[in-house]
């Protein structure tokens, strides 16, 4: 009896299950506990009435998002659909990396969460006047990553355009670029798709995919499903055809008949698209020829999204502490130049660049992810190599609200004392304060020039009068500076930093992109690194030290020996 | 730990910097709009009147902006290009204005052969105002033969983002249910790009040509509101022209506009 009871509650639980299951929404109702949640948590950024404008709003770019328009660009759902509810819990609980959007995974409960979820949606009535759950994206179909997927999507992606705002190897550096807005007419900087860790939707193969064929809904980057690749309907074989056929200056007859038939099977497949997408219903027939169509769409899609993929580090590398310190490669003779190879043996330090948002101006909204460094010294000079991603190439344009001059710039940070030994202070990390700091500052608009600076605070730097002892050459290709910076180790000027090997020296960074409004204070920078020149044991030069250690000890022992003598003899 | 550190840190941040609460304008919002009926039925019209007029611009006309083409100029740059927002030509004739009937509830259908077309061509969307019906597809042509994105800023219905590649020669678009408008039309790849597409609901609507001239046909008699929407201009809604119109006759109603 006890059996079967449980037998059937454990039959009426399954049933539920899957009842639950056939419509994928699983947020509550809406209820006056979302709405506290809300209020408490989300408000500040999103506004009350949810439409992205709350009071810390102003600041924030990307703009928090406006609710009361149903557009969430982290969808898993086709495009023009809703987001699930999943989707939704999702953002909340992982954030949007790049953006002011946090994850809340530990400060709010995931019930508090689904709560949340029930209720921004009743900031739109879409999510009420929908009679069908959101379309999802098919993910089935996933293409294994492969070198030869990999080519494959890399000419679809500049055969669909991609280039236009991605820029050729993908730094969000395209020619479109520095012009996109969203959908409230702000800034909307394409993603570089080299730094799959500020995607904000992850950086997944599948989440590639999803991006790309449900597009970020009220942002520039549109949506590639279906219908928007030339020749859906057609074989991947018929549709290079009609593009090689489209090409011709001249077609014979016989080739213009093929061309009308490969024009009339596709013309054919949209129809059946749109008119699945309004709501028609298909036969049969008509399901077959769509379901062909999206196959070899969606293996396309694949393609692309595994190009994407090959364009990023497998992870964000580690920022550039503890065994990854910077460490200066001793090398006889000669240092190498910019465009040497001896500079691809090194691997490149990466130090982090983030807002500075102590002091007016601020940057709430960086788009300089990091500076990735290498070094090399000799027995006079060190030479750094300054590597950093910049979607724009900006020399002098004018700030409209300030009249100020904006450029690229970067400047790299060292104590003007080294400080001895690890625990002693270090000059306050931006720019100095009481203990000043020695900079060396480089503009874009004059790319061979480096300046020496003598900073005790932002607002009392100076230029050092002797300059001109440090050499520069830099480069800007496809989204990315170079920069090539030699001084000797030891200079004349009491003002500059000598440097020894062995030493440890604080070093930091700060970064402008004259495009994103950067200027002054406005910019984006790291706190104090470390810097060391390697010292090389078998290198003759650091056989010295201790051969003139043991020889001031030699003579130390001889000096009492002397004086042991003397008194004696007293 | 990490990450609720991070959220209520940005969240004292956020407090931190109290900014000024936008203002909210839908009131100016909803004056830029066309007024559309509750309802429409289409009947077979016989023996209808007709409207017809001419805007004009009053004001100084303002010199024709030059848009500055930043990429493609090969395809793009080709000829000069304004901007369109308002285009002025002889005897102050007033383009790409909207004239419609605010308030009619029965009337003619749709002509169905009439192309609902854009033509994407030197970088340029022509024609610069078009009106789509309701439940029928916007079809995008690019003559360009290079990449250009359909954005187009619905509210009401969902805002669209396709991309139509350099190959993509013809792509009609899916047909929206809600009467909406006018919506502006964008390429993000050339942001220069604009054009203004309104769906509706029945076939009384018009746009004037170079020589500001409009013509409504078939228009059942009786009394209606005449109204009109221009770019730079603006609307009437609030108080649009009352007209009537006689089974077979044709009556004039001329507009002069101000810049807004
Ligand atoms: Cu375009």
């Amino acid at each position: 009896m006890r059996i079967r009871t449980v037998a059937l509650l454990l039959i009426l639980f399954g049933m539920f299950g899957v009842l639950s299951l056939t419509y994928a929404q699983n947020a509550p109702e809406a209820s006056e506990k979302g709405k506290q949640v809300y209020e408490n948590s989300c408000a500040h950024c999103h506004g009350t009435e949810g439409r992205g404008d709350g009071s810390a709003a102003e600041n924030l770019l990307p703009k928090p998002r406006d609710f009361t328009r149903g557009l969430y660009k982290i969808r898993s759902t086709g495009t023009g659909e809703l987001p699930t509810d999943q989707d939704l819990f999702d953002i909340i609980t992982e954030g949007m990396p790049g953006s002011s959007m946090p994850p809340w995974d530990t400060a709010l409960s995931a019930n508090d969460r689904w709560e949340v979820v029930a209720y921004i949606k009743t900031f739109y009535d879409g999510f009420k006047e929908a009679e069908t759950p959101p379309k999802q994206i098919n993910l089935s179909g996933k293409v294994p990553y492969s070198e030869q997927s990999v080519e494959t999507g890399k000419a679809l992606y500049t055969e669909l355009g991609c280039v236009e705002c991605h820029g050729n190897i993908g730094r969000g550096d395209g020619t479109s670029a520095p012009d996109l807005t969203d959908e409230w007419g702000f800034q909307s900087w394409p993603a570089n798709l080299t730094q799959g860790w500020n995607f904000r939707g992850g950086a997944d193969t599948e989440d590639i995919f999803k991006r790309f064929v449900g597009g970020l809904a009220g942002s520039a980057m549109p949506a590639f499903e279906g219908d928007s690749f030339p020749g859906f309907g057609l074989t991947a074989e018929e549709s290079s055809r009609m593009i090689e056929l489209d090409n011709k200056d001249e077609m014979t007859e016989a080739e213009e008949e093929e061309s009308a038939q490969l024009y009339e099977k596709y013309d054919a497949a949209v129809d059946i698209a749109l008119n699945l997408a309004e709501g028609t219903e298909l036969s049969a027939e008509e399901k077959q020829i769509y379901d062909d169509a999206m196959k070899v769409v969606y293996e396309k899609s694949w393609h692309l999204a595994n190009y994407v993929k090959s364009l990023m580090p497998e992870k964000r590398p580690e920022p550039a502490i503890g065994n990854n310190v910077l460490r200066s490669q001793y090398i006889h003779g000669e240092l190498p130049e910019m465009d040497n190879a001896a500079w691809e043996t090194l691997e490149a330090r990466y130090f982090p660049l983030v807002g500075q948002i102590v002091i007016e101006p601020r940057q709430f909204n960086p788009t300089i992810d990091a500076v990735n460094v290498k070094s090399y010294y000799n027995d006079t000079e060190v030479a750094f190599l300054f590597v950093w991603d910049d979607r724009t190439h900006t020399t002098d344009e004018t700030d409209e609200e300030t009249g100020k001059t904006l450029e690229d710039a970067l400047a790299v940070q060292f104590p003007a004392k080294v400080p001895q030994g690890p625990t002693a202070p270090k000059p306050y990390f931006l720019w100095g304060g009481r203990l000043p700091v020695y900079l060396w500052h480089w503009k874009a608009s004059a790319p061979e020039q480096v300046t020496e600076l003598t900073a005790k605070g932002v607002n009392n730097a100076e230029v050092q009068e002797a300059q001109g002892e440090l050499k520069a050459q830099a480069t800007y290709t496809e989204g990315q500076y170079k920069l090539w910076v030699k001084r000797a180790l030891k200079t004349e000027d009491k003002k500059d930093l000598q440097l020894d090997p062995g030493v440890f020296v604080p070093i930091a960074f700060s970064a402008w992109d004259g495009a994103n409004g950067d200027v002054d204070t406005k910019r984006v920078m790291t706190s104090w690194y470390t810097f060391v020149l390697e010292p090389v044991p078998s290198s003759k030069r650091f056989i010295y030290p201790p051969v003139i250690a043991l020889l001031s000890v030699g003579f130390l022992f001889g000096l009492r020996a002397f004086v042991q003598r003397r008194n004696s003899e007293e | 730990m990490k990450s609720y550190l991070l959220a209520t840190l940005t969240v004292l941040l956020a407090c931190c910097y109290i900014g000024t609460v936008f203002a909210a304008d839908s009131d100016a919002g909803e004056m830029e709009m066309l007024v559309f009926p509750e309802a429409y039925k289409a009947m077979k019209v016989g023996n209808g009147g007709t409207i017809s007029g001419v805007v004009k611009f009053e004001g100084d006309v303002p010199e024709k902006k030059a848009l500055e083409i930043t990429k493609d100029k090969q395809v793009c740059g080709a000829d000069e290009k304004f901007d369109e927002s308002l285009v002025v030509g002889e005897g102050n004739a007033l383009k790409n204005t909207i004239v419609y009937l605010i308030d009619i509830s029965t009337g003619k259908d749709f002509d169905k052969d009439a192309k609902v077309e854009i033509d994407q061509k030197g970088c340029k969307f022509t024609p610069h105002v078009q009106i789509v019906p309701v439940g029928e597809r916007l079809t995008m042509l690019n003559s360009d033969k290079i990449m250009h994105n359909v954005h187009i800023f619905s509210k009401i219905n969902k805002s669209v983002n396709k991309a139509q590649p350099k190959a993509r020669r013809k792509m009609p678009l899916k047909a929206v249910k809600k009467a909406e408008g006018p919506v502006e039309v964008k390429c993000d790849v050339h942001g220069w790009m604009s054009a203004w597409i309104s769906y509706v609901p029945h076939p009384y609507f018009a746009v004037t040509n170079e020589k500001g001239e409009f013509t409504l046909e078939d228009v059942p008699a009786g009394e209606y509101k005449l109204g009109y929407w221009h770019e730079a201009c603006g609307t009437n809604s609030k108080a649009p022209v009352a007209v009537t119109v006689e089974a077979g006759g044709t009556i004039t109603q001329n507009f002069t506009l101000k810049l807004k």
